[in-house]
């Protein structure tokens, strides 16, 4: 293996880091005498951009399979889909930042983003829980300035601090529960660690270094009861850092937490079935699972912020999502793949919706969005395909995802084990109906408070066409690919 | 002689420690200071498996302990970033207490 090699199979990841520190200096440069900061900020964007695309292309042009150093850098077909969904998602956010973001520092927040993209990009392509543990550090660190950048509102340093206590806190569980399993097994690669521990029961020190990685991985997902940081951070940090987190975050997350649980811990899945409970990390997942869809739902009933409602819907869907681990095998992760894929998109579209309405608005609660029929019809129509895709509304992506779930989840267990599970996600998705359609009714029925109709509208169509790009794909050549690429 | 067991007790106490102090602390500074301990809690047992990890060659699994040089510098970077957000916090309100952060709440 020369040097030469592995900088080929590592070129993504190398052409999102050059573009970061290219970002970094260009953000410096003083543009002429008066300090112009939108022509440099524009720049930043544009070269950002430029170093995304470069680095989709880079990764079609990885070779089919590959593995480093005992599984440090993987690539499959899978790994590459999901290494160019999450550069999508990064460029959905940098052009989010240029709607939202006063054109201060953009330079260093562009650079934390491509930060942020290349951890989710080591998460995604690797099968050794160094690497792992590196990819969600440098993801998460980046994120939590991400989140208290906006030095000029005070909710962000807030959000950013709660961000970061939450996050270091289950960055710590995870590490003991990795130093926990190498101890077990003995290495630190993921399909290593499942032949050693087929080979030996599930003893006591082994079940808590698994419970105390699920822990770390719940909070990353937002699962209840490790979802308190997720409404303060989507409502105190910028919105285009808060999409970042919902969505691109989130899916890598998902890939590896399924990588984790189904390769490396794969010998321990234990059982979640109703009538055949057996130890192993199905019924934790389980447990978290219901907890999330029962208190992201229902809480989500009472706010009054987008936001904040979105949030709190995310916790849900992260309940809904842990069902096709749960019910294990391809089907199931296939499953919770195209759901979280699918999931971003949506939530990234949503999030498009709210800088427009707050940068004209000033606000994100549900008052500043009524009457946005009137003065936007096109940002009402997205709004209400994201919501009711978000809700699983048959002909929308979101409805395909939850029937793949809740199928698989309902094959997986014998004689229907996991029928308990899938009932409650159906009443959750029911109850979620009522707070999507709140969000439609304020948009589409109520009447806009007096003062706001004087604000001038002309900045409110801008982002329309980037929206219609992120909303709802055809669902069928997304869920083909993913199954195609599963190994 | 001291055994693996015993590694372990001692690293799993310091895990116990540095979480009842993230969680019962009032003070930013001190919480930051717990969570370095939980990190190192977890640096302790990686490096006593290591140890007592002994391959057939009879030289110790030197995996875990350069995962414990990265933990290190992850730690280190942690605090920074750390440090720096309770800076930006503390300009805006003037207090590093975590009963006084209290603007978003439920």
């Amino acid at each position: 293996m020369s040097y030469l090699e592995l900088l080929k199979l590592a070129a993504p990841e190398a052409t999102v880091a050059v573009t970061a520190l290219a970002v970094l200096a260009v953000g410096l440069i003083r543009w002429g005498e008066t300090p112009s900061n939108r022509r440099s900020s524009a720049f930043c964007s544009a070269v950002a951009g430029l170093g995304l695309a470069a680095a989709v292309g880079a990764v079609v042009m990885l070779p089919q399979s590959a593995t480093l150093f005992g599984g440090m850098l993987v690539i499959t077909p899978l790994t590459s889909l999901f290494k160019i969904i999450c550069l999508a998602l990064a460029f959905f956010t940098v052009v989010l930042a240029r709607t939202d973001l006063s054109s201060r520092n953009r330079g260093e927040y562009l650079a934390l983003v491509l930060l942020a993209t290349i951890g989710l990009m080591l998460l995604v392509g690797s099968e050794e829980l160094l690497m792992i543990f590196i990819g969600l550090e440098l993801t998460g660190l980046s994120l939590y300035v991400m989140t208290a950048f906006d030095k000029t509102d005070i909710r962000s340093a807030e959000a950013g601090l709660k961000y970061f206590l939450f996050g270091s806190t289950a960055s710590a569980f995870t590490l003991f529960g990795l130093s926990l399993i190498y101890g077990m097994s003995g290495t630190t690669g993921l399909a290593v660690i499942a032949q050693k521990l087929s080979a030996q029961p599930i003893s006591p020190l082994l079940f808590a270094g698994i419970v105390m990685t699920l822990v770390g991985f719940a909070f990353k997902i937002a699962a209840a009861p490790f979802h308190l940081w997720a409404p303060d951070a989507y409502q105190g940090a910028p919105v285009p850092s808060a999409a970042f987190i919902a969505s691109g975050s989130k899916v890598a997350s998902f890939v590896v937490l399924g990588k984790i649980v189904l390769v490396g811990f794969g010998p321990d899945k234990g059982s979640a079935a109703w009538h055949a409970m057996i130890s192993g990390w199905a019924p934790v997942l389980a447990v978290l699972a219901a907890l999330s869809i029962l208190i992201g739902n229902l809480v989500a009933l009472a706010q009054s912020n987008v936001r904040r409602l979105l949030a709190y819907s995310a916790v849900a869907h992260a309940g809904y999502t842990l069902l096709g681990l749960v019910a294990g095998g391809r089907d199931g992760f296939s499953a919770t793949l195209f759901y979280t894929t699918v999931y971003a998109f949506t939530l990234v579209g949503a999030f498009g919706v709210v800088a427009l309405v707050r940068r004209e608005t000033g606000g994100d609660d549900l008052i500043n969005f009524a009457g946005l029929r009137a003065r936007s019809p096109l940002l009402a129509g997205c709004m209400s395909i994201f919501m009711l895709s978000l809700a699983g509304l048959p002909p929308l992506a979101g409805f395909f995802g939850k029937f793949y779930l809740f199928i698989a989840a309902l094959r997986a267990g014998e004689n229907h084990g996991l029928l308990w599970l899938v009932a409650l996600a159906l009443l959750g998705s029911l109850v979620s109906l009522y707070y999507y359609l709140i969000v439609l009714k304020v948009i589409f029925v109520d009447e806009p408070a007096q003062h706001e109709t004087s604000l001038p509208r002309r900045n409110v169509g801008e982002g329309g066409d980037f929206l219609q790009r992120v909303s709802l794909s055809v669902p069928g050549p997304l869920v083909a690919h993913i199954i195609a690429s599963l190994p | 002689m001291v055994t693996l067991g015993h590694y372990l007790i001692v690293s799993g106490i310091l895990f116990a420690i540095g979480f009842a102090g993230v969680m019962l602390r009032r003070s930013l500074i001190i919480i930051f200071m717990s969570l370095e301990l939980m990190l190192n809690a977890a640096n302790l047992s990686l490096v006593a498996f290591s140890r007592f990890h002994v391959q057939p060659s009879g030289v110790p699994d030197y995996n875990a302990q350069v995962f414990v040089f990265f933990i290190i510098t992850v730690g280190a970077a942690e605090v920074a970033v750390g440090l720096a957000i309770i800076v930006a916090l503390f300009r805006a309100r003037q207090t590093t207490h975590v009963e006084d952060i209290n603007t978003l709440k439920f």
